[in-house]
């Protein structure tokens, strides 16, 4: 056993489990409407979001065509799917398989 | 009079497609553990202990790079603390005689999809119960798990004679995260993501990947606090 990894999952895992099940118990009629602390909170998920996809797409991006095809293929499957359908599933599924697919045909 | 074992049936249900979803991301994680030199039990422990998609797949680059304990458990602390703000917005949505007694258990599984698919049940008429998010919750977590045992134990070279399978896998995440992206994508946020964006990509060249996604949360939800 790596005890550094576990440290780390064990810190990791019990903060996640503070984020997710404290808030459960917050009175969150007591927040100022529209105030700081209230659009603060507001804006970090999508932050957060917008940061997560584009520091995984980054890496992905190349000036090389073979390599940007797929991820112009697999980036309009999933906008193409999630606004056909609203589904976060279905479209990371079918933007991972068109991905995939083009990757395959390119050879 | 309602059925709590219906509720849950009802939570399972509806957790199905993100079961699906989990499934081969998690598969992925599971791979990329073992290539990145831990065990198929390390991997499964941080899957059942973390349980966060894109910190686990940090906690590798990081666990990789040789970073400091703390600095990497500070940096995927930072990554979920989007989280905080789903218990409220779901309790807010379930109305005010909901119960979350038993919230210390179920609320682990408050993953952005778990959270997405029990705020638009309740949306669509659902009615809050804890035993239809023990099934929701319940069933998304086993999926994780379960496909990260499964990719650990297939190993590193289990997808070395299928290179577009293997491709679309490392491509589940961007996609995951662009999905997700839409889902809470509203005009009023729009600063916010470009901000976020731009730090983003100018951290990482300026000084490092993880710093880059650091900076780029922060500046995005700083940028929330512009009034407009």
């Amino acid at each position: 056993m790596n005890w550094d990894l576990l440290i780390v999952a064990l810190l990791a895992g019990g903060a996640n489990w503070m984020f997710r099940v404290l808030p459960t118990r917050a009175r969150t009629d007591r927040l100022t409407p529209g105030g700081p602390v209230e659009r603060f909170l507001a804006a970090t998920g999508p932050a957060a979001i917008g940061t997560l996809f584009v520091a995984s797409i980054l890496p992905l991006v190349s000036v090389s065509a073979a390599q940007l095809l797929p991820v112009v293929a697999g980036t309009s499957a999933v906008v193409g799917t999630f606004l056909f359908t609203r589904s976060v599933v279905g479209a990371t599924l079918a933007g991972s398989v068109l991905y995939g697919l083009t990757v395959w045909a390119l050879g | 009079m309602t059925d709590p074992r219906a509720e849950f049936r009802d939570g399972l249900t509806a957790s199905l497609p993100i079961a699906l979803g989990y499934g081969p991301i998690a598969f992925s994680f599971g791979v990329a553990a073992t290539r990145a030199g831990l065990s198929a039990y390390e991997a499964v422990l941080v899957s059942l202990v973390i349980y966060a998609g894109a910190s686990q797949f940090l906690a590798l680059a990081l666990f990789a790079s040789g970073a400091p304990v703390l600095v990497s458990a500070f940096t995927l602390i930072a990554m979920n603390l989007r989280h905080v703000l789903y218990g409220p917005a779901l309790m807010k949505a379930a109305g005010k005689e909901a119960s979350s007694r038993q919230a210390w258990l179920w609320a682990w599984g408050l993953t952005d999809e778990v959270f997405g698919q029990a705020l638009g049940a309740l949306a669509r008429g659902q009615r809050f119960s804890e035993a239809y998010m023990f099934g929701l919750g319940g069933m998304a977590y086993a999926a994780w798990v379960a496909g990260t045992a499964i990719g650990a134990l297939a190993g590193g070279g289990a997808l070395e004679a299928w290179p577009a399978a293997s491709a679309a896998l490392g491509f589940m995440l961007p996609a995951l995260f662009l999905a997700l992206l839409l889902s809470v994508l509203t005009r009023r946020q729009l600063p916010v993501l470009a901000v976020a964006g731009l730090v983003t990509v100018t951290g990482t060249f300026a000084i490092s990947a993880t710093s880059g996604i650091l900076l780029g949360m922060l500046a995005g939800a700083v940028t929330g606090l512009v009034r407009r």
